[in-house]
């Protein structure tokens, strides 16, 4: 069982505040999103986990001490820009980055062997990167951050740009990697997908943690939720007489209701039923994405725009 | 006429860098390995085992080689070296040829010591002569004018040309054709003091005796050519590695690599790694130019390296080392500040600067044979030393303990460009958008 923390990590760029005493952890076994909306500063965090970033306060932990190269090197670390020599050989490419990650070179050259056939481009090994296509690129990606079978593998937006095909692939290859003992923390904006993938999720606004849990906890936690359809009635005018409840949504008749008391379910549904037959009647989740607008909608909008400019010119 | 050809060079030089920067002569070439499963194997293994250096520093030095020796601008920047070379040392051979086989056409009778000491008098002037029998005079006389044979000599008593010689004249056939008369003189008469044949050919033997000075004299031309040679491949090499560490710091940059490298090796490291391993692939290529104008001097037989002594090939490459280990860390430095290819340019232009000073400066005092006091002093600054200094080592004009010196400024010198080239590099590598200014890095 390992674990990463990240202790009141700060980073000023100037007047304007990119981490502000950011503080979570990630443990190993489970797939770990990491939210927040542009600007907020996940890519500034997850560099500062490879020393990237200059911190101006703050510690990494790995299993409660601060991270040494040693350990760093069994990191593996996927950026957003995707970073590949365009001109080396896709299996020269991944037994270089092996190498230097610690492997042998025998070891170095049956992962990365291994690594493109498990994703699909077994074939390539011999060709140039830049020769192959935008999909196959992004498999060797994801290979040269998998090659030396991270302890922890951070991986930033490793969503964005893939088909629905790569989207299965990216998202069976990290759950298999976080079920066989390891710490996989990646970043995304699509909140659905990130629902599916992730076991808990970590959400960023403006340097800080507003929201940090499993996705079990964060979705059933808080005010109840329910979906219901009366026949005949489309505007649902009958629940917006009711003392503490809100329509959130009305999706062709079917009302998505937040509770507050003294309003329940039970009282939802007798008024339900007096309103007409009714034709549905669920308790629902909160959907992750309703989790993260509420998140995120308490920071302070103006200061927010600041930060996003800045990191934008001074990462 | 010889003081355009540094111009010349220079321009070319520099166009075809540009040209190779700017893409015009296309991207490198991209060629598929068919055979997927020989990659794989562990057969590019052994390319990262050969170098004994520590760890993650040898890795990336040993990436660095293979990428460089694999690519195109390292066969095509090879490919050109050895056409320098090779035409510096070929096209002057076979320019001065004629002088090198002259023929002497023999009339009536010359007894055998003579004609020995005819043959001799041709490899005092560095070249070989043929004695061809000729009938009589009228067919020597033929043969003259049809340019058949250089000169002739008709019963060991008269010398005959085809054209006037003067006392002048320094051409090679006036030269042989004065120490011919000369030898055939004295043989003559010799034998007619009735010498034995041993005692003639004793006599007819002798020659002048080598003269020493003191002070050391004036270079003669080969000696120029030689040093001239030498700094034109210091001068293309430099320039050529130099725009590789640039082009490979940008590169990597750009594609953003140098995050997933940096989060697994620190800066120094790596930079000293690319800094070590396109230094190795330079030396390769200059190895190589070194054994093929070797080889090719000996088979022309030209005398452009009969000038070259050990401790000018030891100085040259001496210097290739110094250089490219002070310029490395420079071009490394300012490749980290810029994100994109195309923004290397606008770099090349102005860090190029000492270079193309230093080779001018160092060629025209090759080329005159005459060290100015400007290239006695460049000799003693980093820059401008590695071309500097080898043109007073061929010229005779630096002591050992100049060299010496020099070397020792140059190393400091490196190893404090070194120190800023790291700062620089670690505060610039991983910033992306606008070019760094270049205070904010001297002040992080």
């Amino acid at each position: 069982m390992s674990r990463l923390e990240l202790d009141g990590l700060t980073r000023r760029y100037g007047p304007v505040t990119a981490l502000d005493h950011l503080s979570f952890s990630v443990s190993s076994g489970q797939v770990t999103g990491f939210l927040g909306p542009n600007g907020a500063g996940k890519t500034t965090a997850m560099r500062a986990v490879f020393g990237l970033t200059a911190l101006d306060s703050g510690t990494v932990r790995w299993n409660g001490r601060p991270v040494t190269l040693a350990e760093r090197r069994r990191f593996g670390y996927l950026p957003e820009d995707r970073g590949l020599y365009p001109g080396m050989l896709v299996g020269e490419q991944l037994e270089y980055l092996g190498r230097l990650h610690g492997l042998s070179p025998a070891a170095a050259a049956a992962a990365a062997a291994g690594w493109l056939d498990r994703l699909g481009v077994a074939g390539r090994a011999g060709d140039k990167v830049e020769s192959l296509s935008l999909g196959n690129q992004q498999r060797v990606q994801l290979a040269s951050a998998l090659v030396h079978n991270p302890d922890l593998l951070i991986l930033d937006e490793p969503l964005s740009g893939l088909d629905p095909a790569g989207i299965d692939t990216v998202g069976e290859t990290l759950a298999a990697h976080a079920h066989a003992g390891k710490c996989v923390l990646f970043s995304s904006h699509q909140l659905d997908l990130v629902e599916d993938l992730c076991e808990s999720v970590v959400i960023i606004d403006q340097g800080q943690v507003v929201t940090s849990g499993t996705v079990d906890d964060l979705t059933t936690r808080g005010r109840p939720r329910l979906v219901v359809r009366v026949a005949g009635d489309r505007d649902g005018a009958w629940a917006r007489s009711l003392a503490g409840v809100t329509v959130s949504e009305n999706d062709g008749g079917a009302l998505r209701l937040v509770l507050d008391p003294p309003a329940d379910p039970q009282s939802v549904l007798r008024a339900a039923f007096t309103a007409g037959p009714v034709e549905e009647f669920a308790v629902r989740r909160r959907r992750l994405s309703e989790v993260f607008r509420e998140a995120v909608a308490h920071g302070g909008s103006g200061r927010r725009q600041a930060t996003r400019s800045e990191t934008g010119a001074a990462r | 006429m010889s003081s355009i050809i540094p111009i010349v060079v220079a321009i070319a030089a520099l166009a075809f860098i540009a040209l190779r920067k700017t893409g015009r002569l296309g991207p490198p070439g991209y060629r598929r390995e068919r055979d997927a499963a020989l990659m794989i194997s562990p057969a590019a293994a052994p390319t990262l085992r050969l170098l004994p250096l520590p760890g993650d520093v040898g890795l990336v030095a040993a990436r660095e080689l293979r990428v460089r020796v694999r690519g195109r601008a390292f066969r095509v920047g090879t490919l050109l070296v050895l056409l320098i070379v090779s035409g510096a040392i070929v096209i002057p051979a076979l320019i001065g040829s004629k002088a090198t086989a002259a023929r002497v056409g023999v009339a009536g009778p010359l007894s055998a010591p003579v004609r020995a000491a005819v043959v001799a008098d041709g490899h005092a002037f560095g070249g070989t002569v043929d004695l061809v029998a000729e009938p009589g005079e009228q067919a020597a006389a033929a043969d003259l004018r049809a340019g058949r044979i250089d000169l002739a000599v008709i019963d060991g008593r008269r010398i005959v040309t085809n054209k006037p010689v003067s006392a002048s004249d320094t051409s090679a056939t006036a030269q042989l054709t004065r120490a011919v008369a000369s030898t055939v003189g004295t043989g003559e008469a010799l034998q007619a003091a009735g010498l034995t044949p041993a005692q003639a050919a004793v006599i007819a033997g002798a020659r002048a005796l080598p003269v020493s000075s003191l002070q050391p004299g004036r270079p003669g031309t080969t000696q120029r050519n030689t040093s001239y040679v030498g700094l034109l491949v210091l001068f293309f090499m430099l320039t050529q590695y130099n725009a590789w560490t640039l082009t490979g710091v940008i590169e990597e940059k750009s594609s953003r690599i140098v995050e997933v490298l940096l989060a697994a090796i620190p800066p120094a490291r790596l930079l000293a790694g690319k800094v070590l391993g396109i230094g190795l692939a330079a030396f390769l290529q200059a190895g190589l130019a070194v054994a093929v104008a070797v080889t090719e001097a000996r088979a022309v037989h030209s005398d452009a390296l009969n000038g070259l002594t050990p401790l000018t090939v030891a100085a040259t490459l001496t210097w290739l080392v110094l250089g490219y280990a002070f310029y490395a860390w420079v071009y490394a430095a300012a490749g980290s500040t810029v994100d994109r290819q195309e923004q290397a340019q606008s770099l090349l232009i102005p860090l190029g600067l000492p270079v193309i000073l230093g080779y001018f400066v160092a060629s025209t005092a090759a080329l005159s044979g005459n060290p100015s006091v400007l290239v006695q002093v460049l000799a003693y600054l980093p820059p401008t030393a590695p071309f500097a200094m080898p043109v007073l080592v061929s010229l005779g004009a630096a002591s050992w303990w100049q060299f010496a010196l020099s070397a020792a400024i140059s190393v400091a010198g490196t190893v404090a460009v070194a120190r800023a080239a790291g700062a620089v590099y670690r505060a610039s590598i991983l910033r992306t958008g606008p070019r760094v200014p270049f205070r904010e890095l001297l002040t992080r």
